[in-house]
């Protein structure tokens, strides 16, 4: 689906009229047996950055979650008549209506914000793609019955091999498919050296409150922690960086473990 | 050359400038000419074989010639018949225009008649269409030969389409056998598998939710029964006759799509005088979800509503709705009861006048999804209550033999909350109307 720019905009703009409405929603894949990596880790950022503005929503799971998210990326929210799709729409969605979590940084530390959010996103991100999809024992073990549980024969081995091929191709013009699975570790243990010098011995990355970067990191760290892959090189890197593991906790703690939203499906205890 | 009664005899029968095509086939078809007993029959019989022949799917034009028989042991009444055929090339193609309800569309086509010498068709097509529906589609044709004029086909297929109405663009993948045969003349039954993958996705962003919530890939394999029974003197304006088709679908052997569908298609053709014909025309149809399990997409259900079924609303524009997208629903039904006459005092007859016609109309319908109770007499009022209807007249333009143009000035008179009706002038091109 392509993203328009000028409806999308439209409908910011529309958007910001009304206030938050109570039935919110927030839409992503089966949580226990289809949503893979990428799409747990942006789905998280989504839903700590809503906890941390203090916005309610629901999570609903829907198989087919990807093809109803109007571009293409998980997770989405409804807000209204508004479908709003992944984090950056999502905060500037959230902030047309006057709610944002940055008026207490300076323009340098914005954009040191934003840096880091890209860089968050960009390396941990695409080596979640990169393991999922390009790693011959991932895919066939973890991603391929997963992405392909909720279809019946013969579309479940068609349309992930259709999926990979996607991703391949963006992988490719990213330039990440010719990295090798070692360069591809490197990676995430350069950026995650570089977020956790940035993090330092707080909780927060500035200022001791929370903003986006929060949100995205959590989502990140969070997901690579607790996925369990047929090796959890991943999950050992992450790990010996203990401050982001704190931080990751602490959020953890503070906006999952209260009750400040509804969560709709029995499955959400895996947080514990 | 004598003949008299009763004494010419088919001794010989040639068939000159056959290629590929097979000799049991052509003996097959000839070989009821050495029945005939007389000269007149002789030649009725060559003309019926000639026609048969035509009809085999292998030969480009037929010629016959009759002569006495010739040779040692030829009888002085004997006769001797040949057919000169052309054989059609092995490989021909085409690019021709083609006018869907409300669509036109550009086919590109090639095909390999006579394949294997039997009359089989192996044909390629790709469609192009003017809202941006492109598709394609592989299909082997064998015909049999028999009796029931049965007729196998296999086909693969790939179709998009737009359904702005909805909100929804539909891409369809699939392969199909199916076996088509008479039962009696005239009544042409259809038994088919369809094995379809679709991809339903949201058109834009304004795509309304209920529509959103089914994009996605879906399964469906379905069996299908469907009779069609034609004896109209014209598919386009027909002056007598009867239309009667009915389709009984079940789905869910395998996919994750399931139900149970009814439709059914009636049209009959009453004339008044000469060239004032009364048409009377009825459409209905219901379906049910086959288990709890399976589901029923939006892209299988009923749409009611638009200049082809009942004029005076907009395409699609009965039933349910949301965010002015039309939902569809699980059964309909549809009335109409037209009036057609030549254009007031015949202008141009002979020429374009023909291809004219003037046209009264009343349309009824209701769509929802009905729930029936046991109680006959609560079923009627439900599918009556709520009923929609309008009337209205219009000019309409016979394009080829096929297809119609319909210019109509439409007056709704009965419609209900939600319904997008059309007062005024509404235009349709089409193949199918109610």
């Amino acid at each position: 689906m392509p993203s328009v720019l000028l409806t999308d905009s439209i409908s910011l703009e529309l958007g910001a009229l009304e206030p938050w409405p109570s039935d919110v929603k927030l839409y992503q894949p089966y949580e226990v047996e289809q949503i893979l990596l990428q799409d747990q880790a942006n789905s998280l950022a989504v839903q700590v950055f809503l906890r941390m503005c203090g916005l309610e929503f629901q999570v609903e799971m829907r198989s087919n979650a990807e093809h109803m998210s109007p571009s293409g990326k998980l997770p989405f929210i409804k807000c209204g008549a508004f479908v709003v799709a992944d984090l950056d729409p999502v905060v500037s969605f959230v902030s047309n209506k006057g709610i944002n979590l940055t008026d207490h940084l300076d323009a340098a530390q914005k954009a040191d914000m934003r840096a880091y959010m890209s860089l968050a996103n960009n390396i941990l991100g695409n080596a979640e793609l990169y393991i999922s999809w390009c790693d011959e024992t991932v895919l066939n073990e973890v991603t391929g019955p997963r992405y392909g549980s909720v279809y019946s024969w013969p579309l479940n081995t068609l349309l992930t091999w259709r999926k990979q091929k996607q991703v391949a191709k963006k992988l490719t013009a990213l330039g990440w498919i010719t990295k090798t699975l070692d360069e591809v570790y490197e990676d995430v243990d350069h950026c995650c050296n570089a977020l956790s010098e940035r993090l330092g011995n707080h909780l927060y990355f500035f200022n001791d409150r929370c903003t986006e970067l929060d949100a995205v990191v959590f989502g990140h760290v969070f997901t690579l922690l607790t996925t369990p892959l047929p090796d959890n090189r991943l999950a050992s890197i992450v790990r010996s960086y203990p401050n982001l593991v704190e931080a990751c906790q602490f959020l953890e703690k503070t906006y999952f473990q209260k009750p400040t939203a509804k969560t709709t499906d029995d499955d959400s205890d895996n947080f514990d | 050359m004598q003949t008299g009664e009763g004494n010419a005899l088919v001794e010989k029968v040639y068939v000159d400038g056959l290629g590929r095509t097979k000799d049991d086939l052509v003996i097959k078809t000839v070989r009821e000419l050495f029945e005939a007993g007389d000269f007149q029959q002789v030649v009725l019989k060559s003309q019926e074989v000639r026609s048969k022949l035509e009809k085999l799917g292998c030969f480009k034009n037929v010629g016959v010639f009759i002569d006495t028989s010739r040779g040692e042991d030829a009888s002085s009444n004997g006769l001797e018949i040949t057919f000169s055929v052309k054989e059609l090339k092995r490989v021909l193609g085409g690019i021709t225009t083609l006018v869907g309800n409300n669509e036109g569309s550009l086919v590109i086509k090639s095909n390999l008649p006579n394949t294997f010498g039997r009359g089989e068709n192996l044909q390629v097509e790709y469609t192009y269409g003017t809202k941006q529906s492109k598709g394609f589609n592989g299909m082997f044709i064998k015909p049999l030969h028999n009796k029931a004029n049965t007729i196998l086909t296999s086909s693969f297929y790939q179709k998009n389409s737009e359904w702005v109405t909805s909100g929804y663009h539909l891409c369809e993948q699939g392969i199909s056998l199916d076996a088509s045969f008479d039962s009696v003349p005239l009544v042409r039954h259809n038994l088919q598998w369809e094995g379809i993958w679709r991809e339903l996705s949201c058109q834009s962003r304004t795509t309304t939710f209920p529509v959103r919530e089914q994009a996605g890939h879906s399964l469906k394999s379905a069996l299908r029964h469907m009779i069609h029974f034609d004896n109209r003197d014209s598919t386009i304006f027909s002056s007598r006759g009867t239309l009667f088709q009915m389709v009984q679908e079940l789905a869910g052997i395998g996919g994750d799509v399931g139900f149970i569908k009814h439709e059914l298609n009636y049209q009959l053709n009453v004339p008044v005088t000469n060239d004032v014909v009364i048409q009377g025309s009825f459409q209905g149809g219901f379906m049910k979800r086959l288990n709890d399990e399976k589901l029923i997409y939006i892209c299988d259900r009923f749409f009611l509503g638009g200049p082809h079924t009942i004029r005076g609303f907009e395409q699609r524009g009965i039933g349910p709705q949301s965010d002015n997208q039309a939902l569809g629903a699980q059964g309909y039904w549809a009335a109409g009861l037209h009036l057609y006459t030549p254009l007031p005092f015949k202008p141009g007859q002979g020429g374009l006048g023909d291809i004219l016609r003037t046209h009264f109309f009343v349309n009824a319908g209701n769509i929802d999804n009905f729930d029936f109770s046991d109680n006959l007499k609560e079923s009627a009022r439900i599918l009556t209550d709520k009923y929609r209807l309008s009337y209205g007249m219009g000019l309409m333009l016979r394009l080829g033999t096929t297809a119609r143009i319909e210019l109509n000035y439409c007056v709704p008179i009965r419609s209900q909350r939600g319904d997008r009706t059309h007062h005024g002038v509404q235009v349709a091109v089409g193949v199918q109307f109610l």
